[in-house]
């Protein structure tokens, strides 16, 4: 039996589930530290995508395009987080998802008059044009990057946690807000924090998907989604959790595309489900 | 001669009497067109009989997708309505009545919408619609909104086979070709490669599923040395298809068939070439590769197989090579400042056919209406249409093309290949 399909496809479900991992890392880190389940998260992610386009088309410079797609994200999330999630902190969890859905929504429709309703994109930068092929299938070096990406984002953020005092801050907060406070924790500053990182983690993302997925308003609508359940299965407020299951979704999604082309989402979905059934607090979660 | 007071008045009496009787022996005795002749002339005087519309203002409710990611569908749908009712109304209206649109946007609950376009805002015409599982929808509550439905790009086969066909249905009409396009006359361009083992690619909803199934069966029948080697279904909403094209390419085919569509398209396309899609496969054949949203946004990047990418859509602006067709191109351009998408043009003539049937008729009745539209064939920019009586489809024909790029401001398309669409369409009674 020829295994070459078998590779192309874990090559293929590494690279999505380090995009996966870029997008549920963010959700992770808001909804573990502020609590708050972030419909918006989406929003975030496509506006760096078009805030890449937007600087690309007039820099032409990739890197520099990135870092602006980064920072605008994470600051359009410190303005989201002052302006509108600081007032619902302390009310029900249906206020907030309606206020972070609402949110999205208005985005959404503000994009579509910025930019049109129709999708743009950027060319992949010279240098990573190319790939390795495997059984006719070109592995472009492109998404060897954004696997690489995860995978540094991972360490870093791992050391940052655990090895800086702000790590240390925002895990106190993680594990008791009203504690922390008490010790001389800023929680509002944390919190800000959070946010920053957060909605620059779904920048990032979306301005990385720009040279291989188009972009469109409203077009992280569908990917959050995916992004939703690996949180949910690796539980919420788990980053090592989040970033096993981010790959294993990645790579369990593209091979079922080639053995069960008429049930790979179906499959996905039951796992989920099981996973909620046995353990309602995800595989990695603890409470 | 003296005559009495009463003798006078009989013979009066009498006269009157035989005149009468005269008059209308002789006028029934009058040879049968003679007397046609008198009552059409009666009514072509002007002035004599003014034909007018019950109503000052005709309106006309519009559906489309307005929000979210095919948005920019119901764009489409939204500018050949208002191309057509701004040219109708600066010439007068219809009959005399102006034309009046009102959009809604069918992805918050279609049903809903479509009911408040006749009850709330009183539409007299409900057109547009862009998914087939929202046509069936509003088809199958047509009865009861008691008003004309006029689909002009949701494709499946079942609004007009099973609703008017089957289910006499009679207010459905459809002025856009349907799934017959994307299955049906792709095999007859897929027969004519020199190509054997194929792909495929679709949606994995009703539109994916039927277009795959029409294309695999006809081509079957046309060419039966062909094997299909590998299916793949995305679902609606894919962001990214790089699971699927390797799934493709680790096949031994030699073309690939879609008919995915809109945004997924632009990245399908993108992300075969990046993946050596393009290396692999020989032909590819694209059913909505010609819509105009997929062609700007691929613009010079849209890849061309060695035996060419073969595109089609719904209308495809460079035919038919009429005045007609290249007068409403301009128009469109100039009011637009882009080339017409397909749904543009089916709205368009959407509302012409509307336009055409009432000024035959003079009502605003939907049963005489159904009956002027039955048959009727219009001039429209893709051409002549006949609306078939049988199962209310507009026939006309719309061709597959091969891309190429010759620094236009979309990619061109060349070696049109037309066939009738008589022969292409599917027949009632639809077995």
């Amino acid at each position: 039996m020829d295994l070459t399909p078998f590779l192309t496809q874990i090559f293929i479900g590494l690279y999505k589930g380090s995009l996966y991992w870029i997008l549920a890392l963010g959700l992770v880190l808001i909804f573990g530290v502020v609590r708050v389940i972030n419909f918006a998260h989406a929003t975030f992610y496509v506006t760096g995508s078009y805030m890449m386009y937007t600087f690309y088309m007039y820099t032409g410079n990739f890197i520099l395009s990135l870092t602006m797609a980064t920072l605008i994200a994470g600051a359009l999330g410190v303005a989201f987080e002052v302006a509108v999630i600081r007032r619902v902190y302390k009310l029900e969890t249906i206020y907030q998802l309606l206020a972070t859905f609402a949110i999205a929504l208005i985005f959404n429709e503000a994009q579509k008059l910025v930019w049109g309703k129709g999708v743009v994109y950027i060319p992949i930068p010279e240098a990573l044009r190319e790939g390795v092929s495997i059984g006719g299938v070109t592995l472009n070096y492109y998404m060897i990057l954004i696997m690489v990406i995860g995978l540094l984002l991972f360490i870093i953020v791992i050391l940052f946690m655990n090895n800086t005092i702000m790590g240390l801050r925002i895990r106190a907060v993680w594990r008791d807000p009203v504690m922390s406070e008490a010790l001389g924790v800023s929680t509002r500053l944390i919190y800000t924090l959070v946010f920053f990182v957060g909605a620059a983690l779904a920048g990032l993302g979306g301005a990385l998907t720009v040279p291989l997925i188009s972009v469109g308003p409203g077009l992280a609508d569908y990917l959050i989604v995916t992004a939703f359940i690996v949180v949910v299965i690796a539980g919420l407020g788990s980053i090592t959790g989040a970033y096993i299951i981010s790959v294993l979704v990645g790579v369990l999604s593209s091979i079922l595309v080639l053995i069960t082309p008429e049930l790979d989402i179906v499959i996905l979905y039951m796992i989920a489900a099981f996973i909620l059934l046995l353990r309602p607090q995800g595989l990695f979660g603890e409470r | 001669m003296s005559v009495d007071r009463r003798g006078f008045i009989k013979t009066l009496g009498a006269g009157v009497v035989g005149l009468a009787v005269g008059a209308v022996l002789g006028w029934a005795a009058k040879p049968l067109e003679v007397r046609e002749v008198t009552k059409t002339e009666t009514v072509t005087v002007p002035g004599v009989v003014e034909r007018k519309l019950p109503k000052a203002t005709v309106k006309i409710g519009v559906l489309g997708i307005r929000s979210g990611l095919w948005s920019t569908y119901g764009e489409f749908i939204e500018q050949g309505a208002r191309l057509a009712a701004e040219e109708i109304n600066a010439k007068g209206g219809i009959l005399g009545s102006r034309v009046e649109l009102v959009f809604r946007d069918e992805l918050a609950d279609v049903v809903k919408q479509a009911k408040e376009l006749v009850d709330v805002e009183g539409a007299d015409f409900i057109i547009g619609i862009d998914s087939s599982g929202n046509a069936m929808k509003v088809g199958g509550i047509v009865s009861e909104l008691g008003k004309i439905l006029v689909v002009t790009h949701a494709a499946t086969h079942r609004l007009t086979e099973e609703l008017v066909y089957k289910e006499g249905k009679k207010l459905i009409f459809r002025s856009s070709v349907p799934v017959y396009q994307d299955g049906t006359l792709a095999a007859y361009i897929a027969k004519d490669l020199p190509v054997r083992k194929w792909a495929g690619i679709n949606g994995d909803y009703e539109f994916g599923r039927v277009s795959w199934e029409l294309f695999t069966k006809t081509l079957k029948a046309l060419r039966p040395d062909v094997e299909f080697v590998v299916d793949q279904w995305p679902k609606f909403g894919t962001e990214d298809f790089t699971p699927f094209i390797s799934a493709l390419l680790a096949s031994d085919a030699e073309a690939l068939f879609t008919s995915i569509w809109a945004i997924e398209l632009v990245t399908l396309q993108r992300q075969l070439t990046i993946m050596g899609g393009y290396k692999k496969f020989r032909a590819v054949i694209s059913t909505l590769g010609y819509s105009m949203d997929v062609a700007y946004s691929l613009g010079t990047d849209y890849p061309t197989a060695e035996l060419g990418t073969w595109v089609s859509a719904r209308y495809m602006w460079p035919y038919p090579p009429t005045k007609a067709n290249k007068d409403f191109v301009d128009r469109f351009k100039a009011r637009w400042g882009r080339l017409p998408a397909y749904s543009a043009e089916t709205t368009y003539s959407a509302i012409y056919m509307l336009k055409a049937a009432l000024e035959n008729a003079a009502t605003l009745d939907p049963d005489i209406l159904i009956k002027t539209l039955e048959g009727l064939v219009i001039m429209t920019p893709a051409g002549v249409r006949w609306i078939r009586p049988e199962d209310h489809q507009a026939i006309y024909e719309v061709p597959y093309g091969r891309i190429v790029h010759k620094g236009a401001e979309v990619p061109l398309l060349e070696d049109l290949k037309a066939v009738p669409a008589m022969l292409y369409y599917r027949h009632p009674p639809f077995t």
